[in-house]
């Protein structure tokens, strides 16, 4: 174990990047980030294996993985899910899922409001310090207004939010590889289900009548 | 290489979650020591045919239960395989891409190496896993996304002798058994249906059985059935009778195609690599009776060897997928963590494409 706590690797491929992170307590040993739109699936465990060689460790010396669950591109949460559950079952670890929503609030002042597009009019919300925690959901952006009044916001529909709400718009406290450890850290030891994506949305299919 | 190679295989390229341990000593018969299929029809159900999004969340919350399931059952740990084989394409992409990071995470942390595998070759290649068979030989993958004559060379050498111009002869079941009722994923349905049926009170075409070749086409005879059926009144209005005779007249005509394509092909790979001892039917379709009858009788009257792998080897399984992984190990393939999920990837990649175009590439 590294002195200053257990060595977890969090990473994130929601949405239109590949980031990671290897933290051991409050020390952030290596991370990257990287915009990218395609190819996340071929660069994620490069980029794992890069950021691990970077803080001088090795698989075997993860104590857990974080992974990052959206809610984002339905294809991207796959991505990073689907590589964690084969991380898990490689080294006998635990693998924890962290949202997109929750990873954006870690490091900031509540309360808050996390807002995230979701395209088609709709953001995805999450509140946090403002009385009971909901959960991430979907939501229209025209709703927020009367949601939320003028909390602060943060996510990267903040500012298209702060437009309707006049709340302030806060930038990220941490980047976001960083953050999926932090908060994987935090639950280490706690009994987690293994991660699955956050969708908030039905796939888009319609049932058939028979006969068609 | 003469080593005994134990594979972990993963398969999750349409509505099949599967995984699969396989152990091989040269000059041996193949080990499947534990294999499982989580299928989907229950999820797919009335949406009339496989959704690819509904197919992708399933996969990536089930690969890991399928293979820690097939690790328990074989008694073994990860420090008992000698590598992990993946399904890499064709296939739907969002199950396929599940597939590969599940199999990437897994090698990368267990110290195994990674073999992308592609699907067809699982197909082509398992009547070396269920019969020992030779090189050359040759194979029909017909199934609900492919129809294709295949010889296999080698490993990791296919030659496409002929397939399908446009539907593949599982989803021409698949269609029929849904426009008479019968249910998604009918091809089971259907056969049973047509064992009450004459075959002969309809009169559906043999598509291309004029033209010389090996190439296939099963549209046009999808179309024939629903237009019988129209004749009738549509499928609400016709008899168990009128859908027995229907089924029996279908499923024979697919069932001539096939064994006078198979005929083709038999003596298209005679020219092409001087005669085959064995012709092997793989996919689903080849769990047909019917068809299984045709081909055979291809075989036979070629003087070759017909080999038909067990039901559940011939629909998708991890079994011929850690088989193919084997098989491509020992020719030297190893894949590495950049390994790319292919929405399409053709068998033969040294003839131009016969079925499909543009940016993803040709189908077939």
């Amino acid at each position: 174990m590294a002195p200053d706590g257990p060595l977890i690797l969090g990473f994130d491929t929601s949405g239109p990047w590949c980031c990671a992170a290897l933290v051991a307590g409050p020390r952030v040993l290596a991370s990257a980030h990287e915009e990218i739109a395609i190819g996340q699936a071929e660069r994620l465990m490069p980029m794992l294996e890069a950021v691990l060689a970077e803080g001088g460790a090795n698989w075997r010396d993860l104590a857990a993985v974080g992974v990052g669950t959206g809610p984002g591109n339905f294809t991207g949460v796959r991505i990073a899910v689907a590589a964690a559950r084969g991380i898990a079952l490689g080294l006998g670890v635990p693998a924890i899922g962290v949202g997109l929503l929750e990873a954006r609030a870690e490091g900031l002042a509540r309360p808050l409001a996390v807002i995230e597009d979701a395209r088609r009019g709709e953001v995805y919300l999450q509140e946090f310090g403002l009385g009971a925690d909901e959960g991430p959901r979907l939501c229209d952006l025209s709703d927020l207004a009367p949601l939320l009044g003028a909390v602060a916001l943060a996510g990267s529909a903040a500012g298209a939010a702060a437009a309707l709400t006049g709340g302030a718009v806060l930038p990220p406290a941490l980047p976001l590889g960083v953050a999926v450890a932090r908060i994987a850290a935090a639950r280490l030891g706690t009994n987690q289900p293994r991660p699955a994506p956050l969708y908030l949305r039905a796939p888009d299919a319609r049932p058939q009548p028979a006969g068609a | 290489m003469s080593a005994t190679l134990t594979f972990l295989g993963i398969e999750s390229s349409c509505d099949d979650t599967a995984a699969a341990i396989v152990r091989h000593t040269p000059g041996q018969p193949a080990e499947i020591l534990a294999e499982a299929v989580l299928g989907q029809a229950a999820l797919h159900a009335g949406f009339g045919g496989v959704v690819p999004e509904i197919a992708a969340r399933a996969h990536a919350e089930r690969l890991d239960l399928c293979a820690e399931d097939v690790l328990g059952r074989a008694g073994l740990g990860l420090g008992d395989l000698d590598g992990v084989a993946v399904t890499a394409g064709p296939g739907l992409i969002g199950g396929v891409l599940a597939g590969v990071m599940f199999a990437k995470g897994l090698a990368a942390t267990a110290g195994l190496p990674l073999v992308g595998v592609n699907h067809l070759a699982g197909h082509a290649l398992t009547p070396r896993l269920t019969d020992g068979v030779n090189f050359p030989y040759l194979v029909l993958i017909a199934s609900g996304g492919h129809c294709q004559f295949v010889l296999v060379e080698g490993a990791e050498r296919f030659h496409r002798l002929g397939g399908t111009i446009d539907d593949a002869p599982g989803e021409a079941f698949d269609k029929v058994a849904r426009h008479l009722g019968l249910g998604a994923g009918g091809g089971p349905a259907v056969e049973a249906a047509a064992r009450t049926g004459d075959p002969a009170r309809f009169d559906l075409p043999r598509p291309l059985l004029d033209r010389p070749g090996c190439d296939l086409s099963f549209s046009g005879l999808k179309t024939a059935v629903l237009r019988a059926t129209e004749t009738m009144g549509g499928p609400g209005a016709i008899g168990p009778q009128a859908r027995a005779d229907l089924c029996a007249a279908f499923q024979a005509a697919v069932a001539d195609v096939l064994g006078a394509k198979a005929r083709a092909a038999l003596a298209a790979a005679g020219e092409t690599a001087g005669g085959v001892g064995v012709f092997a039917a793989a996919g689903g379709v080849a769990a047909n009776g019917a068809v299984r009858a045709t081909l055979g009788a291809a075989a036979a009257a070629s003087g070759v060897r017909f080999v038909v792998p067990p039901a559940r080897l011939c629909t998708d399984n991890g079994a011929m997928i850690a088989w193919a992984g084997i098989e491509r190990f020992r020719a030297g393939a190893r894949d590495g963590m950049d390994l790319a999920a292919r929405p399409r990837w053709p068998l033969d990649d040294r003839q131009a494409g016969m079925l499909g175009s543009g940016r993803k590439g040709p189908k077939a």
